[in-house]
């Protein structure tokens, strides 16, 4: 009777400390999980402010511009006809504002169409060297203010008298491009140069990598500057203008089109942005191809 | 052939339509909640990759509790009562092996479909969900019909 009882004990014992032992275990993911949480709720807070900060951003960066191209029309509007020669300068300025404000809205709609889900690629077949190079003829009056000189190599295969073709989404393409671009010019130092490599590897990639001799990103902020509305450089001093969506916008693309995006930078050292990017498989009637018929003649129905 | 309109279904995209559609989408670890409307007889249907948000990025669709949230938001816009919807949920197969748990992700996908549409107090009326094959389903707007096929290929979406 006893030697049960004394069994029961241990048996008591040992059940209570596997359960301490259980509970212990479990406070500790508790702990850890907290920890992500609370991570996690941080980084939202950061997001819901820099949300709140993009409003007041886009006022800048909206009306301003606005309020210099009516201004710069008015003034060319009442030139005399002897001081035409001013007109040129003032539609630069003119032309380098629209442009600004035409690609700010640009990546806003698209990261409004992307955070409603009705974006979708639009596949054809492009001539990589034209595309890239239509980018960078957008780009050369800026360039040219900062004495940004921009090269372009091409390493890509093609026939004698055909140029290089590749299936994928030219104006999401387009857009990436711009935007790295657009960085590299912004964030260089005046009289340097950019370099944009294009080459074609053969996993049937594209692989384009855009790099600048400017200021740099350091490696703690590599993953951050890919986050919507972040920008490292935000105070109000900052001479770099933006509103921090670009790089998101182009993640988000990037991911759509089934690519990957590398940087590798250090302060003061410059930036290499390498995008890259598999062929698309669908054709240019979408997916039209793929609803055959007979596909779902046997299927389960819900 | 039909008169439906034929709509393929991109991941971190949704889709709610008040015309006759017919969705098509291939799913591997992806989730996909069809939401469905009998009386107003319309329905919409998303396709996210990964469970929760977490401040990274733009806030889309590619995960389930924004893509969730703006396909009951959108299925209210079209006019339907919370009250009428119902939902098909699909999808979440472990098709890349794996046996850390931290990374099943079709499983976590899964659950936050199941956890929100309760929350939404929506009825899950049928489903297909987990294992370890992909599958390809096709989805019909007007009558809220699923066809379902399982793919022996593991598709990443």
């Amino acid at each position: 009777m006893s030697k049960r009882k004394n069994l029961t004990d241990e048996d008591l014992l040992a059940e209570l400390k596997l359960r301490f032992e259980q509970n212990k275990k479990a406070l500790e993911e508790l702990k850890s999980l907290n920890e992500e949480l609370i991570l996690v709720n941080k980084k939202l807070e950061e997001s819901e402010s820099l949300k709140s900060h993009f409003v007041s951003n886009i006022t800048n960066e909206i009306i301003n511009p606005f309020t210099s191209i009516l201004g710069l029309s008015k003034a060319i509007l009442s030139v005399d006809k002897e001081n035409w020669k001013r007109v040129f300068s003032m539609v630069a300025l003119i032309h380098a504002e629209a442009f600004s404000l035409d690609f700010q809205f640009r990546n806003i709609f698209v990261a409004a169409k992307i955070e409603a889900g009705e974006i979708s690629p639009e596949i054809f077949t492009c001539d990589i060297q034209n595309l890239v190079e239509s980018v960078i003829d957008d780009f050369k009056y800026e360039a040219r203010k900062k004495r940004v000189n921009v090269k372009s190599q091409y390493n890509l295969p093609h026939k004698s008298d055909e140029s290089f073709v590749f299936k994928t989404d030219p104006e999401k393409l387009k857009l990436i491009l711009s935007n790295l671009l657009r960085n590299a010019i912004n964030f260089s130092y005046e009289d340097s140069s950019v370099e944009i490599n294009v080459w074609h590897s053969e996993n049937n990639t594209l692989q384009i990598s855009v790099k600048d001799y400017g200021i740099g990103i350091s490696k703690e902020n590599h993953t951050i500057i890919f986050d919507r509305f972040n920008r490292l450089d935000s105070g109000i001093n900052s001479i770099n203008r933006g509103h921090g969506l670009g790089l998101s916008v182009s993640r988000a693309i990037i991911d759509m089109l089934k690519g990957k995006i590398e940087i590798e930078s250090e302060i003061g050292q410059g930036a290499c942005f390498t995008l890259v990017i598999p062929e698309s498989e669908a054709n240019s009637e979408g997916f039209a191809s793929d609803a055959n018929e007979a596909f779902f003649n046997d299927f389960d129905q819900f | 052939m039909d008169l439906n309109q034929q709509h393929f279904l991109y991941p971190s995209t949704l889709f709610v339509s008040n015309t006759p559609s017919v969705v098509t989408t291939i799913l591997g670890s992806c989730v996909a909640v069809c939401l469905y409307d009998p009386v107003l007889k319309i329905g919409g249907i998303n396709h996210y990759m990964l469970p929760l948000w977490n401040g990274e990025g733009l806030a889309s669709p590619k995960y389930g509790n924004i893509a969730i949230e703006k396909l009951v938001e959108k299925m209210y816009q079209q006019g339907s009562k919370k009250a009428n919807l119902v939902a098909k949920v699909f999808g979440g197969g472990e098709v890349i092996e794996t046996t850390i748990k931290q990374f099943n992700i079709g499983e976590r996908n899964i659950k936050i479909a199941l956890e929100m549409l309760e929350m939404y107090k929506i009825p899950i009326i049928a489903q297909s969900v987990g294992g370890k094959l992909g599958r390809k389903i096709q989805y019909s707007t007007s009558s809220g019909e699923v066809k379902h096929k399982f793919i022996d290929k593991s598709v990443q979406p």
